[in-house]
């Protein structure tokens, strides 16, 4: 059974058969099932990411037809990385959204988290430009149905909202797709590589696939669905969203543009895309200072977030490649903490205004201690993964001789702090005498600071992250 | 002649699909949206994809229409802020136009020839079992992505679940109407057949799982809307058992190449045919009650409200 063919499969078939699973059993066993095939997944991602590590890019043809009549699955060190994240950061969301939402809804959240899971899992693997879309609709209904999971009318609306701009995206990415296999003949993304030339084919694939995954992801201007969607969404969920599920239409973006597109278009259009991003940097962060709703902050620092992302466009160095990816990583750690955090904090006294946290810290220590360390790697401080990404990426602009982009990475730290430490400073104030703090279970708590103390281990031994990039960086 | 028929449907669809957003009323736009669909079949049959046709045909045009009249049914009878739509036109229609034009530059410069991998699935369908050459691509080449469809599905029901008012199965009119008790009686035997010979031309023809879903559906729907059925619901282990027979066993059959040292989805050569075979008969079974579970049954009478359309 350790047969590369299985190695790649696993760790897209175990979250599938677990969610048919789970939705079989129904209400008994759902946790049951659910709990299996976790760390069943978990096992089956880390026994992939080993491999890779040790052996190099691991390649597999489905069903043995190879390209460019099947589909064919490459695993390199990103890959491999990505896998490890969703594996640690899905299942600790998963854990904190037990006791947050309600019995049936619980019920109806695992399978659908299970389906996530494999979408994304089979979205990291996938070296089939049509595989991906359907990897990416899968991942985006399952969402809508998480979103929707409370079925209340705030759940429902946001659902909608992300369903009318995901859709769009996802029709954009699929005709672009069209108009390359109709130019080449193949779907694969290494094929296409090697066979993509300058010309209007390109040009508008191109466009379209680019205008649809930030749709998804999303990139400044094309932000406007998310702060209404985060914050209707029930908190867990927000948490999947704003970690892992924005980040797998980035992957598919950054995959493309650096490895199809980059070299036959104009830089300009990567300059364009960074300054996109940079704008996305400071209109989100000074938004996110101006919130009065915690969640709101939260929602609006992933707008700045998303936006450094994009710093790696104009500079396309595999430095900048790693920044970027090492961003998304810890951004996926800190941001699922901080999310968990801001759930805990409406569970335990139902407000939802950013005054709601005066003097919570005293009583919901872990909480604000996973709050704290989240947002150091949100800001990019020593030691944190996002301090790491940001460094990268701070080399890289000095190093193209783009000093602009050191610019937007400072001031974006400088704005994030100020919200950060907006936050965290009313939390040391006295508690109101008034407000009642309902006890959450620790399980919750500890919930936050394990995703906390991910981001804090990754700007602690960066290399080993940094080492599982570079494997297999360029074709 | 068919320079003709080709022109009349080029001119059509856009101007059938302009109309479907121009008008005012909903009712009619559900009309014009059906009538939209069955001309875009056409147009796929033209297109000699009459495994599409056949697909937009039964879902996209069949099903869609029905959902979207059965829909008309729950809604009340506000009328759309037309004027607001106005307001909002004339951006949408330049952004449309601009996406048209750029999408017509790059078509123009596709090769005209390029059979795309038309060649590469004839010189391989001997080895896949069937011969019909978009089964042998949907089931087998990249019966991959199908699998991952059927996880779609699944989903999409799921999703549907949080969208569907509970409706009890209220006695209508409609189940006592001796006309439509006679007509599902002759129509169910007939939808079986249609739906088990398009399971089984799939091998070899234009058919397979999707559209004799989409066939077993309709009669469900029917069912449905006369209240002869309630909607399937999540609750009742026999739905669920429906439900996920099929991607249990295609799952079960993608993986069991793997004990044996061989890859995913590596269908024996021998038994490729069988195995699709029965996967997309199991799998036909899950789509139609996918299909179904979109549908609420009809909606219980109101007091002091104006009546359904």
């Amino acid at each position: 059974m350790t047969s590369v063919a299985a190695l790649m499969a696993w760790p897209v078939i175990l979250p599938l058969l677990g969610a048919v699973l789970a939705l079989l059993v129904g209400r008994p066993g759902v946790r049951l099932v659910a709990g299996v095939a976790s760390v069943a997944t978990l096992m089956a991602s880390s026994r992939l990411a080993w491999e890779v590590a040790h052996q190099g890019v691991l390649r597999q043809s489905i069903g043995g037809w190879g390209a460019p009549l099947g589909i064919e699955w490459r695993a390199d060190g990103l890959a491999a990385l990505m896998l490890l994240t969703i594996a640690l950061v899905g299942p600790l969301i998963s854990v904190h959204a037990l006791d947050h939402l309600g019995d049936r809804e619980d019920r109806e959240f695992l399978p659908l988290w299970l389906f996530v899971w494999c979408a994304l899992n089979a979205l990291v693997l996938s070296d089939d430009a049509f595989n991906l879309y359907v990897t990416l609709e899968l991942t985006t209904l399952a969402a809508v149905a998480l979103i929707a999971v409370r079925r209340d009318l705030p759940g429902l609306d946001a659902g909608l909202r992300y369903l009318l701009f995901a859709l769009p995206g996802s029709l954009c990415y699929l005709l672009g797709i069209a108009l390359l296999y109709g130019a080449h003949a193949t779907l694969d993304v290494g094929t296409l590589a090697q066979r993509v030339q300058p010309g209007p084919v390109t040009w508008v694939a191109a466009g379209l696939v680019t205008v649809g995954l930030c749709l998804k992801t999303p990139l400044f201007p094309l932000h406007v669905w998310l702060p209404p969607t985060y914050t209707g969404a029930p908190t867990p969920v927000t948490a999947l969203l704003s970690a892992l599920i924005s980040k797998g239409s980035f992957y598919v973006l950054l995959r493309l543009w650096l490895e199809v597109f980059a070299p036959v278009l104009d830089a300009r259009v990567g300059q364009l895309l960074g300054v996109l991003g940079a704008v996305a940097v400071l209109w989100g962060s000074f938004l996110a200072l101006s919130q009065t709703q915690l969640k709101r902050v939260v929602a609006y620092s992933s707008v700045a977030q998303i936006g450094y992302l994009f710093l790696v466009f104009p500079m396309a160095t595999s430095g900048a490649r790693a920044g970027a990816i090492y961003l998304v990583v810890s951004h996926a750690a800190a941001k699922a903490s901080m999310f968990v955090a801001v759930g805990n904090i409406h569970q335990a006294v139902g407000i939802t205004a950013l005054g709601g946290v005066q003097g919570l810290a005293y009583r919901m220590p872990f909480t604000f201690l996973a709050m704290a360390l989240g947002g150091i790697s949100l800001i990019g401080i020593p030691p944190s993964g996002g301090f790491i990404a940001k460094w990268l990426l701070l080399n890289e602009s000095i190093g193209t001789r783009q000093w602009w982009w050191a610019l937007v990475l400072l001031a974006g730290s400088l704005l994030a702090a100020a919200y950060v430490f907006r936050i965290l400073r009313g939390s040391f104030l006295p508690l109101p005498a008034e407000v009642k703090v309902r006890s959450i279970p620790l399980r919750n708590e500890l919930a936050p600071l394990a995703l906390a103390l991910i981001a804090l281990v990754l700007g602690l031994v960066p290399w080993f992250p940094l080492e599982l990039l570079a494997i297999g960086a360029s074709r | 002649m068919d320079g003709l028929l080709d022109g009349c449907l080029a001119l059509c669809l856009p101007l059938l699909a302009y109309l479907v957003l121009r008008t005012e009323s909903l009712s009619q736009a559900v009309v014009l949206f059906v009538a939209f669909g069955l001309l875009s079949a056409l147009g796929w049959a033209r297109l000699e994809a009459p495994d599409i046709a056949l697909v937009e045909a039964a879902v996209g045009t069949g099903l869609t229409g029905a959902l979207l009249m059965h829909t008309l049914s729950w809604t009340e009878e506000t009328p759309p802020d037309v004027r607001a739509r106005a307001r909002r036109r004339p951006w949408a229609l330049l952004a449309m136009a601009a996406l048209t034009l750029l999408l017509g530059w790059a078509v123009l410069a596709l090769p005209a020839d390029s059979p795309g991998l038309g060649l590469e699935v004839d010189a391989r369908r001997e080895d896949s079992g069937v011969k019909h050459p978009v089964t042998a691509v949907l089931l087998n080449f990249r019966g991959y992505d199908t699998l991952l469809e059927i996880a779609v599905l699944l989903v999409a029901a799921l999703g549907a679940r949080a969208v569907n008012p509970r409706s009890e199965r209220a006695s209508s009119e409609a189940a006592k109407d001796p006309l439509t008790g006679e007509l599902f009686r002759m129509m169910t035997p007939a939808l079986l057949l249609v739906a088990g010979y398009l399971v089984w031309v799939g091998d070899h023809g234009p058919g397979g799982a999707f559209q004799a879903g989409a066939i077993l559906a309709g009669g469900g729907v029917v069912a449905i809307l006369t209240s002869r059925m309630g909607t399937p619901r999540m609750s009742s282990l026999r739905v669920r058992w429906a439900l996920l027979t099929g991607p249990l066993l295609f799952i079960g059959v993608a993986v069991a190449p793997l004990f044996s040292g061989g890859r995913l989805l590596e269908f024996p050569e021998k038994y490729a045919g069988t195995l699709i075979f029965i996967v997309e008969m199991a799998l036909t079974v899950t789509i139609a009650m996918v299909l179904l579970m979109f549908f609420p049954g009809t909606r219980p009478p109101r007091t002091g409200r104006g009546s359904a359309r």
